[in-house]
């Protein structure tokens, strides 16, 4: 391991868990003032985190070891497929770091333990929850590497380091049909992160919820750990379509300058789609469960387009 | 003018061969008796003795057999039973006396069957599915036994209630009860099984600010095919606290029934002491109910319109309703001193004084009021994303409403008419009535758009009470001595609520109330929700739910 790569893992890491609970707090104040409400404060993420921290966890009776690792696990992985996604700079990494099927994979292990522990509780909701969510993954994975696959396929390589360095330094997006998978992007940051019309974060209708229903029987430091992943998770997936659709900022060389530039304009560019997330759940009602397979396909039809119009150019 | 208008309604239903006798001039009063008389005679064959009640409403003993043979009659031409209840010592009676109310579609006419029952009988549930409730609840009220009754459970007294105790009986005491702990017996919900079936039990407590309810759905998936509800968490004793009070003491009893029909609820109770007590409520109060009760209507449904846009996740199109609401409520402050405008009313009128200045500020909040409420609409109108959600998404079928009793905008909103301010108009619908709203699809968009065309109706109703109305008293000005000389008797008053049909009957005795049953809305349309589910998928529900705004207070009295 080198030197660079050690730095980036400290800094990259660092700097998303950093952020992250602020771009859920810039979603919901952005869907507040659609509503004509003030809204939390932005710090209000980072408040409810420490308030969870504080708190006792509570394991029902009937729950094994999956509820007790899950919120450890999770936010593992998520720290490891953030090392994936450069956003301080691009650091000269080690092989497999950055490899999109390692990066798919590390999504449905996330996934594949969040839904154990909603089953493992044995309350009514979390079971709903995870079929809920086992049926859609059914339909959203094929999609997410449908999607990749373009991705790769127009720039040819497997490896989001190699991606961002070929963006990396233009402006506008290097071949036009990276803004068709820009909008299979979006659809999979809205999906993977159970907004509307997917699902409501804000719910408290256990009946209709996919996501929170699994993490119902969470408490305490556990449900600060889960929230938290899923913040990493979120800015993740935003960070690959930033760096896709607006690449410019993002440092190649390890420079303080550099640095410091690449976070500013990844903060700026990251409020920006948050506002854009925020704005986007606002304009439209939840879909009927059984419609949103129809949703994901918007997202399979941009990438699929991308891969004929490559091929057939 | 109302005694003709009584006349003519009276004789609209099955095309009698009295209407040809309408043309000669014969006092009112015998005609509609003899109306009476002869639809029964027509019925079951025999001559009963007819009772006419202070409220219009007709009274007929019947004795066992004649009951029994009248029962399938009855189904057969369509009556509905619209209440059930269990009175003790009426008249100096030794047994009890079970009161069966029905009423015919297009007439305007209530018919009180009274059967005397000891403490076992036959149900009568099979031809009147809506019976069933009220079967189950007087036998935990009065411990009478319906034999042949395909669902015994027990309903508003859970298994933690000891075995014999029945609170509506005369004999039993306000006091101390010893609860059962860890009762035996289980409530027996309906067992599903099969491949892939299961049942998700939900409730009684939720996440939200609501009340208690358990909801115990069986699926394959995630569409719903059996849905059963028990309700009647927080009994409160509504009925057995009003027995012994004086006329002026119920009020309040009236007014906490359910907290969004208070207007309603006491208009009812205070119309059927005023029959009694032969109290002439003067006309500038009944326009004051009236503007009362449609402002009630509005908060309501605009509460409903939220909910439902709600519950589809899209905030963003709630804040207009849920602001409109939030500004009726402050009219409503303005006008009463009460959000909820409690207090406002009272036997014989209402309590206060509302001024002219306060009306005509109303009048003119009501214009900027609807113009919202109307860009409001038809920004829901144009969101495809919406009407996706609401269109085709728990449809309440026609066949289901008459035999389950299903009233109010949600039955309108499948093809129903009925509406107790046209069928049995009281207090200022007896000269003024609204636009009428219906729609035929029966689905949470009918539901929606009935009620956003009554609210608007209701506006416009206030409108015109607030440009007619005369000056003078609000209250009769021998409200104090015709309470204090209350004669005995019994009466049966309706309204129509904003969820629909509510029932009060109150029988006086000795200058007290010896028994005071209602029957709000709700208490029938729970059970819509059951029906309006199937095929429907869970995420669905809350949803449909909230479209059928069913009240927990309302029917656990």
């Amino acid at each position: 391991m080198n030197a660079s790569f050690l730095l980036f893992t400290l800094l990259n890491t660092g700097f998303i868990l950093l952020v992250s609970p602020l771009f859920m707090s810039l979603i919901k104040k952005v869907k507040a003032s659609t509503q004509g409400r003030k809204g939390p404060n932005l710090l209000q993420s980072y408040f409810d985190l420490r308030k969870l921290m504080k708190k006792e966890v509570i394991y029902s009776p009937n729950s094994s070891g999956i509820m007790r690792i899950t919120p450890y696990l999770n936010l593992a992985v998520l720290i490891l497929a953030s090392l994936f996604v450069p956003i301080v700079f691009i650091p000269e990494a080690p092989a497999g770091i950055g490899n999109i099927i390692v990066f798919l994979y590390l999504l449905a292990i996330e996934r594949f333990f969040t839904a154990l522990c909603g089953l493992d509780a044995g309350s009514t909701f979390g079971g709903m929850g995870s079929s809920r969510l086992m049926s859609l993954s059914a339909v959203i994975e094929p999609t997410m590497v449908i999607a990749f696959a373009a991705l790769a396929y127009v720039l040819k390589t497997v490896n989001f380091h190699e991606m961002f360095a070929i963006t990396a330094g233009s402006t506008i997006p290097k071949s036009p049909t990276l803004t068709l998978i820009s909008i299979s992007l979006f659809i999979i940051i809205i999906v993977e992160t159970g907004r509307i019309p997917v699902d409501n974060p804000a719910t408290h209708l256990e009946l209709t919820m996919i996501n929170e229903a699994m993490i119902l029987e969470q408490s305490g430091k556990n449900l600060a750990l889960i929230e938290l992943a899923h913040a990493v998770k979120q800015t993740i997936l935003m960070a690959v379509l930033i760096n896709i659709l607006a690449p410019w900022g993002l440092a190649t060389k390890v420079t303080f300058a550099g640095l410091a530039v690449s976070c500013l304009y990844f903060l700026v560019k990251a409020s920006l789609l948050a506002g854009v997330i925020g704005l986007f759940e606002s304009s439209i009602a939840k879909m009927r469960l059984f419609r949103l397979p129809s949703f994901y396909m918007m997202a399979f039809f941009f990438s699929a387009l991308t891969i004929l119009m490559e091929v057939f150019a | 003018m109302n005694s003709t208008k009584n006349i003519t309604g009276s004789l609209s239903p099955a095309g009698l061969k009295l209407r040809d006798n309408c043309q000669i001039s014969v006092n009112p009063a015998v005609l509609e008796t003899q109306y009476a008389t002869d639809l029964m005679i027509d019925i079951s064959g025999t001559k009963p003795q007819i009772r006419r009640g202070k409220n219009g409403e007709f009274y007929i003993p019947l004795a066992e057999e004649e009951f029994l043979k009248i029962v399938p009659e009855l189904s057969e031409k369509g009556f509905v039973l619209i209440s059930l209840f269990c009175v003790q010592d009426f008249e100096e009676s030794p047994c009890f006396t079970l009161f069966y109310i029905f009423r015919l579609n297009g007439s305007t006419d209530v018919f009180a069957f009274m059967r005397y029952v000891k403490t076992e009988t036959t149900s009568i549930a099979t031809l009147f599915p809506s019976a069933c409730w009220y079967e189950r609840e007087i036998r935990d009220g009065f411990g009478i036994e319906f034999t042949d009754a395909f669902d015994k459970r027990r309903l508003f007294l859970h298994e933690v209630y000891p075995e014999g105790f029945h609170p509506l009986l005369k004999s039993f005491k306000n006091g101390k009860i010893q609860a059962v702990e860890n009762p035996e017996e289980a409530y027996p919900f309906k067992q599903v099984g099969g491949e892939g079936v299961y049942q998700i039990p939900v409730g009684p407590v939720h996440a939200g600010i609501i009340e208690p309810g358990h909801f115990r759905f069986s699926v394959i998936g995630e569409p719903i095919f059996n849905l059963e509800i028990r309700l009647f968490y927080k009994h409160r004793g509504i009925e057995k606290l009003a027995e012994g009070k004086k006329t002026s003491a119920c009020v309040p009893i009236a007014e906490a029934i359910s907290g969004d029909e208070t207007v309603a609820n006491t208009v009812a109770f205070c119309t059927a002491v005023e029959k009694i007590a032969g109290i002439e409520v003067p006309e500038r109060a009944n326009y004051l109910r009236g503007i009362l009760l449609e402002l009630e209507r509005i908060y309501s449904h605009m509460g409903d319109l939220s909910g439902m846009i709600t519950d589809i996740g899209f905030p963003r199109m709630t804040t207009p309703f849920l602001i409109l609401r939030e500004n009726i409520f402050r009219q409503n402050e303005l006008l009463t001193g009460s959000r909820f405008m409690r207090g406002a009313i009272d036997l014989g009128g209402v309590k206060k004084e509302i001024s002219g200045e306060a009306l005509s500020k109303l009048n003119l909040y009501l214009k900027t009021f609807v113009l919202q409420f109307e860009s409001a609409i038809e920004a829901v109108h144009a969101s495809s994303s919406l009407i996706d959600r609401f269109s085709t998404t728990g449809v309440l079928k026609k066949k289901l409403i008459a035999p389950l009793n299903i009233t109010g905008p949600i039955a309108r909103a499948a093809g129903a008419t009925y509406d107790v301010r046209f069928d049995h108009p009281y207090g200022i619908y007896e000269d003024i009535t609204p636009e009428r709203a219906i729609k035929t699809a029966g689905d949470v968009l009918s539901r929606f758009e009935v009620k956003a065309a009554e609210v608007i109706n209701s506006t416009s109703l206030i409108k015109k009470l607030i440009a007619s109305i005369p000056e003078g008293a609000i209250i009769s000005e021998t409200i104090e001595f015709a309470i204090s000389n209350i004669p005995d008797g019994y009466v049966l008053s309706m309204v129509e609520a904003a969820r629909g049909q509510n029932l009060h009957w109150i029988y006086i005795r000795r200058g007290v109330i010896d028994r005071y049953k209602v029957r709000t809305a709700s208490f029938c349309n729970w059970q819509a929700v059951e029906h309006a589910v199937l095929g429907n998928i869970v995420p669905d529900f809350p949803l449909i739910n909230k479209s059928l705004n069913l009240s927990y207070a309302g029917t656990d009295l």
